[in-house]
């Protein structure tokens, strides 16, 4: 399997894949809904219980390593750098102030990639590709459209395995593929060119295969992969609307009373993000002299 | 009427390419019945595979040229339909398996044409575990196309084409490019259909195998029929396939060379146990 798709047995991954969309859909509107980052990183806890019941927590949480690293980098030069900040909340070295108003941006900004990243992950993780194509067709999206999307999983390994190809060949007619970087950057036009050709033909005989399975014919189509929405679903809606029932309320009803939004959690959660991220440099750096010192022993 | 007794029926066929100056077909006649397998053999460039997607409407239909001439497939007019609709009497194997994928799972690739034609759910399960019988890959249905080997891949390309249930099927080169193994495989499919009175063309190189598993053979050469007929028929005369840079199969190369060394006059068989026997008769005799 090419996609990320992993397959487990969970009520999420037994959800439709029409439910999961409008979930992913909520869950962008909440994300701008909620205009706060104590009541965001709320709502990122909330998500969590979802990822777990989809039994998805480990890939869940290697994915959110690289958002995590958005989010490193804009709550730190936001917080310190954001022209809209007014109110010191603290100093660090060298005289550089974070900022309440540039920090409440910043997290609002960086909560929203990972509260989206989610909902993304979990989305991405629980349905199948086909199943997501079949479902679009229900919503009367083009058949020619779902097969597009459906066949990017499919051309992806294809095309990863001609390019080596491509470039072995290349590199067997002396392209030079280890020297400098600008020399590797304008390597890229021979490797590029042929691949490009390589991938268009590819392409096209598939456009015959296509035309020979009847592609283009006119009348209803079947699908050997079938998705029904169900109760399970109809429960799962009803969640969402709830849940953003809640939010509005929050937002139109409790925004003036309700200031969770202090100096200490934002404090902490730029804190909690920089520990985060040392964790995972060290990691990275563990790894690195493993590797070093194992190809030392090797030699 | 004639063209109705015939499951292909090709008349002056000729095809031209937009940017083309020379024709790449010439003149085609032939005519394959029900049952039947019809070899095509020639050099490359020849016009083969043309004239093989000329026989489900892929030309001039998706690949845009000049065409004249008349093409009837179990008496209808090709060219007045379209290619979708020809899918279902016509399957068409292509040459390279893996281009011919582009499912998932191999169930989905080969309920994918299945799809396209409409067929109930209910059915398909069934369809599918019949098709995927036939070509020997039960029991892999979860597993991704891409994990297949070449001659594997290629047997899902003609299940998926099977399951679709045509009564004819064109093979354009299926086997060149597989391993001997990946070939042995794909023929023997080929046999069990030929077995199950399917009729076909296939295009193959290898005129050991077109002697063995077709009925009829066309030799093209430079878009020209150079020769059609009973395939015993076409591989006796082997002076003028070694003038078109070709040869027969070897055992009927061997008796050729007996012949001409000995002054002798015996069959060109294409079998070789009958030229087996043959060539022991004639030991025996002299």
């Amino acid at each position: 399997m090419n996609s990320l798709y992993l397959p487990k047995e969970s009520f999420i991954h037994n959800l439709d894949p029409r439910t999961k969309m409008i979930f992913v859909a909520f869950v962008v509107l909440s994300s701008f809904i909620l205009n706060d980052p104590a009541l965001q990183l709320l709502f990122l806890v909330f998500l969590f219980p979802l990822v777990v019941a989809a039994k998805l927590v480990k890939p869940y949480l290697i994915s959110m390593q690289f958002l995590l690293l958005f989010a490193v980098l804009i709550m730190t030069v936001h917080g310190i750098y954001n022209p809209i900040g007014v109110t010191p909340v603290f100093e660090i070295f060298g005289g550089l102030t974070f900022k309440y108003e540039s920090m409440v941006y910043a997290s609002v900004m960086s909560f929203r990639i990972l509260v989206i990243g989610t909902a993304a992950v979990l989305f991405v993780m629980s349905t199948h590709p086909s199943d997501m194509a079949s479902a679009l067709v229900k919503w009367k999206v083009p058949h020619s459209f779902a097969f597009i999307l459906l066949s990017t999983f499919q051309i992806i390994p294809i095309i990863a395995r001609e390019a080596k190809i491509v470039m072995e060949a290349q590199q067997a007619r002396c392209l030079d593929v280890k020297g400098n970087l600008i020399q590797r950057v304008k390597n890229l036009i021979p490797i590029f060119a042929p691949l490009f050709i390589i991938t268009f033909m590819k392409v096209h005989q598939l456009s015959y295969v296509l035309e020979c399975r009847a592609f283009s014919r006119e009348g209803a189509k079947t699908s050997l992969r079938d998705t029904r929405i169900g109760y399970k679903d109809y429960a799962f809606l009803i969640g969402i609307l709830l849940f953003l029932a809640i939010e509005i309320y929050l937002q139109l009803y409790l925004s003036g009373f309700l200031n969770l939004t202090t100096d200490a959690l934002l404090t902490y959660s730029l804190i909690g993000t920089w520990v985060v991220f040392g964790f995972m440099i060290l990691k990275f750096i563990f790894k690195r002299v493993q590797s070093l010192v194992g190809g030392v022993a090797d030699a | 009427m004639l063209k109705n007794q015939r499951a292909i029926e090709v008349s002056g066929l000729s095809f031209l390419f937009p940017d083309a100056e020379v024709k790449a077909l010439r003149n085609i006649n032939f005519s394959v019945d029900y049952g039947e397998i019809l070899g095509i053999i020639g050099p490359t460039g020849a016009g083969k595979s043309t004239l093989a997607m000329c026989i489900n409407g892929l030309v001039p239909q998706v690949i845009q040229g000049e065409l004249e001439g008349k093409v009837y497939v179990k008496g209808l007019d090709v060219h007045k339909g379209n290619v979708a609709k020809m899918s279902e009497h016509v399957g068409f194997v292509f040459q390279e398996p893996e281009n011919q994928l582009s499912q998932m799972t191999i169930e989905e690739e080969v309920a994918f044409g299945l799809g396209n034609l409409g067929v109930p759910r209910e059915q398909m399960e069934g369809r599918i575990k019949e098709a995927l019988q036939q070509v020997g890959l039960l029991g892999f249905e979860k597993r991704s196309p891409l994990a297949l080997s070449g001659g594997q891949q290629q047997r899902l390309a003609i299940a998926s084409v099977l399951a679709m249930k045509p009564t004819i099927m064109i093979m354009d080169e299926p086997t060149s490019m597989l391993d001997p193994k990946g070939k042995n495989e794909v023929y023997d499919v080929l046999r069990s259909l030929k077995e199950h009175g399917m009729t076909g063309i296939i295009i193959d190189h290898e005129v050991e195998r077109i002697a063995e598993y077709c009925d009829k053979v066309l030799v093209l050469n430079e878009g020209e029929e150079q020769m059609f007929g009973p395939s015993a028929e076409v591989f006796a005369q082997i002076d003028t396939l070694h003038q078109l840079t070709m040869h027969a199969p070897q055992v009927t190369e061997l008796l050729h060379q007996y012949n001409q060394k000995n002054k002798q006059d015996v069959k060109l068989s294409t079998s070789i146990e009958e030229a087996a026997a043959i060539l022991e008769n004639a030991y025996i005799k002299s």
